[in-house]
C-alpha cells in the first residue's frame, strides 16, 4: 500500500505543480488586488500591440514604424497634416492658416498642435516665412523658439547622423551644390520668426511638406557631438512638447506613454497612459485582442476576422485607405546582360509589352481577391490609389481575365504551344520561376492561382521562397526574372523612384521598365506649383502604365485594424491608424 | 584535476577563437546587407550608405577582419547596427536575466520531473503505469513545443481565462508592490515554463529510465535487497545514484541552453530574451551583435562541456581525469 501511494504521488505531482500556480495564480491577495487595479487602470490605458519595438525615440534618425508613431506623440510639429480623404489631398494648417480652405471633411482636425503660427511664401517660390507661436514650451519649461528648428534642420542634414528624412532638405540653398548652405538656408531672426530658402521654385504644398519636420530642443541636444548622436543618453529620455511623454521604456517589451499635463499644443492627451507593447507573433497579438489585453491590433487578416468577432464582440475591424499593392513583377529588360555589360536589351521572356498585357489577361486576380481578401481588396489597375481621387483615373478599366485574349496575345508575339504543351519561340521554351518572400500567406495564396491560371494557357511557372533580406537584395540586384511582392505608395505622388529611366538612379525600379514618356510626365507634374493642375499629367501616365503592364498590378489591400469598441473618437485614414489619437477617448468600464 | 581544467580552458581559447573567425566570415558570405532596411520608400536613398561607410562594411573584408580582431582582442565587440547602436553586450545583458530565469526554472523542473517519472517507470517496469507514463511521455516529447505553447494558450488563456497569454508582468505591475510583483511574474512564466519543462521532462524520463534498468539489474542490488534493506532505501540510495551518473552528464549540456534561449517560447509568450535577440540578430544581418551571441553560446558550450567531465569524475571515483 505504502509503495502504491508513494508511485501514485509523483504521477500526479506534475499535474499538482500545474494546478498549485493555477491555484496561487487566482487566489494569492496581490493578484486580486491586481485585478482591482486593472479594472481602475484599464480605464485609464490604452493598450496597443506591436509587432517590434521603437529603434529611436527621436525624430531625427528613427526609423522604425512605432518610432514614428511614438515621437509623433512626444515631440510638436510645425505644422497639422491633415489628410482630405475625398479629395485624397494632403492639406496643411497652421493656427491661423490652411493651405486649402476647409471643405466640410469628416477627417478634418484642429490646426491647434501646430507651432506655427502662419506663414507666407514668397511670390517667386524660393523662401517660406513661418511666423511661430510665442507660448509653446518643452516639457522642460524652456519656450520652444525658432533655434530649435534651425538647429534640427542642421543635424537633419549632417551625414554623420545619416538621418532617414535628409531628403526633405534636397530643396534647400546649396543642395544641388552637394551640401546645404545652413547659414543661407535657414534664417532666424527672432524667436518666433523662421525663414527657409530654396535653390529653386518650389510648389507650396512640397514647401511645407519638406520644412515641417519635427524640431528638437537644442539646449539640451546642443553639446551632444554628430558621432555620438545615435549613442546618445538622451535619446532614452525624449523631451517634447507634445501631449504625451514618455514614462517608461522596457526594451523589446513596452513603451509606455503618459499624458503631459502641461502640455498646450493643444492640450495633454485625452487617455491617461497609452502602452506599446511589443508582441512579436501573430497569433498571439490576435489572442490578446480577443482576449481584451490589447485594445489595438494592426493588420489583422481577414481569415481571422469571423474568428475575433465571434469570440469576442466588443472587437470592431476598421478599414483604412488603399495604400498597399500586390503585383508581379516581370523582368523587363535582360537583367543579366544588363548586369555584366550595363546595356539594355529586352527580356527573352517579359521584354515585349504585349507579351505582359496576355500574362496579366491569363491571371484570375479578381478570384484571388475573393478567394482571400474578399471586400477588403480592390482590382489594381496602376500605382495611383483610389484613395487618391484628385489624381485617380476611374475610365481606365482593368483587364478582364481572359484567357482566349491571353492566348490570341501572345500567338501574335510569337509563342506557340510546343510538344511537352509549353508554349516556346526560337526554341525557348516559356518556363520561369516566380520568386516571392518566405511567411506571407497572401502571397503563398495568390501564387499557387497565378501558376495555375499560367499553366492553362501552356506558360511553365515554378514557385519559390525566399528568406526577406535574401529576396531583396536579388531584386534590387535584377537577378529575378519574375517575382511577387507588395509597394507602400506614399501620399505625394512621385514615382519617379520606381519608373525612372535611368536606371542607377530609380533605385525601386526593380523591372527595368524604362518609358521616357514616364520621365516626362512625372518631371511636368513636379513643376505644377498646384497639384491638382497635374491631374491631366496623371491621367495619361495611368493610361500608360495599363497598356505597358510593366508590372502586373493585382490588387489594393485595404489595410485592416482590430480595435476594442472602447476606443471612442478614433478617425482613421491612409494617413495612419493613430491619425488623431491624442483625442481619442476611452468608454469607462461597466463594472466598477 | 585543477590542472586537467586549466588545460582544457587553454585549449578552448583558440576552439572559441575559431569558432568567431568562422563565423565573422560566414555570415558576411551570406546574402543580405545590414543597411537593407534604410532602403525602402520614403527613406533618403543616401542613408544605407552612410551607414555602410560608419560600420565600416565598404572596406575590403581582410581588413574588416583586421580592424575586428584588433577590438575584440581589447574585449570591445562593437556596437549593434540594429538596435540603437547599444553595445552588443549591453543588448546581451538585457535579454540574459530573462532567458535565465525561464532556464533555470524549466532545467529544475526538468530534472525533478524526468528523475522522478524515470525512477517510477524503471522500478514498475512494463506495468500499466509504466507504459501510461512512456507513452504519455513519449507523446509530450514528439509535440512541437511552438505548437504545444499555442495550444496551452488557447486552452489556458482563451478558453478558460487563467494565465496571461503573454508578457513579463501585467500593464502596471510596478504598483503591486514587491510581493503582487513576485506573484505577477510567476503568474506570467506558468505557462511557458510548463510547455518547456513537459517536453524536457519527458526526454529525461527516457535516459533515467534506461539506466535505471541497467542499473537495478546489478549484483550489488541484489546484495542490498539480501542484506534486507528497505525497498526504498536500495532504489533510492543504491540504485539512483548510479543511475544518475549518465544524467550528470546532461546537465553540463544544458547550460549553453541557459545561455541561448528558446526561440519559439520568446516569440510565442513574448520575452526579450536571448533567443529573439539572436534570431532578430540573424534577420537584419546585425554583424557585431550575432558575433557576440556566438561568443557567449560558444564559451557555454565549452564550459558545459567541461563541466561534464569534471562532474562526472566527481560523482564516480573511477573515472580519473
Amino acid at each position: 500500500m505504502m509503495k502504491s501511494n508513494k508511485s501514485v504521488l509523483p504521477l500526479f505531482s506534475m499535474l499538482l505543480l500545474a494546478v498549485a500556480i493555477l491555484v496561487t495564480g487566482c487566489s494569492n491577495p496581490g493578484n486580486r488586488s491586481s485585478g482591482a487595479l486593472t479594472a481602475a487602470a484599464r480605464d485609464s490605458s490604452l493598450v496597443i500591440g506591436m509587432l517590434g519595438d521603437a529603434d529611436y525615440l527621436n525624430p531625427v534618425i528613427g526609423a522604425s514604424l512605432t518610432s514614428s508613431e511614438i515621437t509623433g506623440l512626444i515631440y510638436p510639429s510645425l505644422l497639422q497634416g491633415e489628410f482630405d480623404t475625398r479629395t485624397g489631398l494632403l492639406n496643411y494648417l497652421a493656427l491661423e492658416k490652411r493651405l486649402r480652405s476647409s471643405s466640410g471633411n469628416a477627417d478634418e482636425k484642429s490646426p491647434k498642435a501646430a507651432l506655427a503660427r502662419s506663414w507666407s511664401i514668397s511670390p517667386d517660390h524660393r523662401s517660406i516665412t513661418y511666423t511661430l507661436r510665442s507660448d509653446a514650451r518643452w516639457a522642460d519649461g524652456r519656450p520652444v523658439v525658432s533655434r530649435d528648428f534651425s538647429f534640427a534642420y542642421r543635424l537633419y542634414g549632417n551625414p554623420v547622423i545619416a538621418s532617414p528624412r535628409q531628403q526633405y532638405l534636397a530643396e534647400l540653398v546649396g543642395a544641388d551644390k552637394g551640401a546645404v548652405d545652413f547659414d543661407k538656408a535657414i534664417e532666424t531672426p527672432n524667436d518666433t520668426t523662421l525663414v527657409f530658402r530654396f535653390f529653386k521654385p518650389v510648389p507650396e504644398h512640397l514647401a511645407l511638406f519638406h520644412t515641417s519636420l519635427t524640431p528638437l530642443p537644442e539646449h539640451l541636444w546642443k553639446n551632444v557631438k554628430p558621432e555620438a548622436f545615435r549613442e546618445s543618453k538622451l535619446n532614452q529620455q525624449p523631451v517634447g512638447a507634445g501631449p504625451y511623454r514618455l514614462g517608461s521604456w522596457n526594451k523589446q517589451q513596452e513603451v509606455v506613454l503618459s499624458s503631459s499635463a502641461s502640455c498646450n499644443l493643444p492640450k495633454p492627451g485625452n487617455i491617461r497612459r497609452i502602452i506599446f507593447r511589443v508582441i512579436p507573433d501573430y497569433t498571439v497579438r490576435l489572442a490578446q485582442l480577443q482576449t481584451g489585453a490589447l485594445d489595438l491590433v494592426e493588420n489583422v487578416k481577414p481569415e481571422d476576422f469571423k474568428a475575433v468577432r465571434k469570440a469576442n464582440p466588443d472587437v470592431d475591424i476598421r478599414t483604412v485607405g488603399l495604400r498597399v499593392y500586390d503585383y508581379v513583377g516581370w523582368m523587363n529588360i535582360d537583367g543579366e546582360h544588363y548586369n555584366k555589360t550595363g546595356k539594355i536589351r529586352p527580356h527573352p521572356l517579359f521584354g515585349d509589352p504585349s507579351v505582359r498585357r496576355a500574362l496579366t489577361c491569363a491571371i484570375d486576380r479578381q478570384a484571388i481577391v475573393d478567394g482571400y481578401l474578399g471586400e477588403y481588396g480592390v482590382l489594381c489597375k496602376t500605382d495611383i490609389s483610389p484613395s487618391l481621387k484628385w489624381a485617380y483615373d476611374e475610365t481606365i478599366k482593368p483587364w478582364a481575365f481572359d484567357t482566349a485574349l491571353a492566348v490570341k496575345l501572345l500567338e501574335a508575339a510569337g509563342w506557340f504551344p510546343g510538344p511537352d504543351g509549353i508554349r516556346q519561340k526560337n526554341g525557348r521554351r516559356f518556363s520561369f520561376v516566380l520568386y516571392t518572400n518566405a511567411g506571407n500567406a497572401r502571397r503563398n495564396y495568390a501564387c499557387v492561382i497565378i501558376q495555375q491560371n499560367l499553366k492553362e494557357i501552356g506558360i511553365d511557372c515554378k514557385i519559390e521562397l525566399q528568406e526577406s533580406n535574401v529576396f531583396f537584395q536579388n531584386l534590387q540586384e535584377r537577378k529575378l526574372d519574375a517575382w511577387m511582392a507588395g509597394w507602400s505608395i506614399g501620399l505625394e505622388i512621385d514615382p519617379l523612384d520606381v519608373w525612372g529611366s535611368d536606371l542607377r538612379k530609380s533605385r525601386f525600379n526593380f523591372p527595368g521598365y524604362i518609358n521616357p514618356k514616364i520621365d516626362r510626365l512625372c518631371e511636368l507634374a513636379k513643376n505644377k506649383m498646384r497639384p491638382e493642375d497635374a491631374r491631366s499629367y496623371w491621367i495619361e501616365y495611368q493610361h500608360i502604365l495599363h497598356q505597358d503592364q510593366p508590372i502586373t498590378f493585382l490588387y489594393w489591400i485595404r489595410e485592416t485594424q482590430g480595435f476594442n469598441k472602447r476606443i471612442q473618437g478614433a478617425k482613421l485614414n491612409i494617413s495612419g491608424t493613430f491619425y488623431n489619437i491624442d483625442d481619442w477617448t476611452l468608454k469607462p468600464s461597466v463594472v466598477h | 584535476m585543477f590542472r586537467y581544467i586549466i588545460k582544457r580552458l587553454l585549449i578552448a581559447v583558440p576552439l572559441v577563437f575559431g569558432v568567431l573567425t568562422l563565423t565573422f566570415f560566414i555570415i558576411r558570405l551570406a546574402p543580405g546587407d545590414p543597411a537593407a532596411f534604410f532602403i525602402q520608400p520614403g527613406i533618403s536613398p543616401n542613408v544605407a550608405e552612410q551607414l555602410r561607410q560608419q560600420y565600416g562594411l565598404n572596406d575590403p573584408l581582410p581588413v574588416q577582419y583586421v580592424k575586428w580582431l584588433g577590438n575584440v582582442i581589447h574585449g570591445d565587440f562593437g556596437r549593434s547596427f540594429s538596435r540603437a547602436q547599444q553595445p552588443v553586450f549591453d543588448v546581451i545583458a538585457e535579454a540574459l536575466p530573462v532567458t535565465m530565469t525561464i532556464a533555470v526554472l524549466t532545467l529544475v523542473a526538468n530534472f525533478v520531473f524526468g528523475i522522478v517519472i524515470g525512477v517510477i517507470s524503471a522500478v514498475r517496469q512494463n506495468s500499466f503505469l509504466d507504459r501510461f507514463l512512456t507513452v504519455t511521455g513519449l507523446f509530450f516529447y514528439s509535440m512541437p513545443e511552438f505548437w504545444f505553447a499555442l495550444m496551452m494558450i488557447i486552452l489556458f488563456a482563451l478558453r478558460f481565462p487563467l494565465f496571461p497569454v503573454s508578457g513579463l508582468n501585467e500593464v502596471g505591475a510596478e504598483s503591486f508592490g514587491t510581493f503582487g510583483f513576485v506573484m505577477d511574474r510567476i503568474w506570467h512564466l506558468a505557462l511557458p515554463v510548463t510547455v518547456l519543462s513537459i517536453n524536457g521532462a519527458a526526454g529525461i524520463a527516457r535516459y533515467v529510465r534506461g539506466s535505471m534498468l541497467e542499473v537495478i539489474r546489478q549484483d550489488y542490488i541484489r546484495t542490498a535487497r539480501a542484506k534486507g534493506l528497505s525497498e526504498r532505501t536500495v532504489i533510492l540510495k543504491h540504485a539512483l545514484r548510479n543511475a544518475l551518473l549518465p544524467v550528470v552528464t546532461l546537465m553540463g549540456s544544458s547550460l549553453p541552453f541557459i545561455f541561448s534561449g528558446a526561440l519559439f517560447i520568446e516569440v510565442i509568450f513574448a520575452f526579450p530574451g536571448m533567443g529573439r535577440v539572436t534570431v532578430e540578430a540573424i534577420f537584419a544581418r546585425d554583424y557585431p551583435l550575432i558575433i557576440a551571441d556566438t561568443f557567449v553560446s560558444g564559451v557555454m558550450i565549452v564550459l558545459g562541456n567541461l563541466m561534464s567531465d569534471v562532474l562526472y569524475a566527481v560523482v564516480d571515483p573511477r573515472i580519473k581525469i
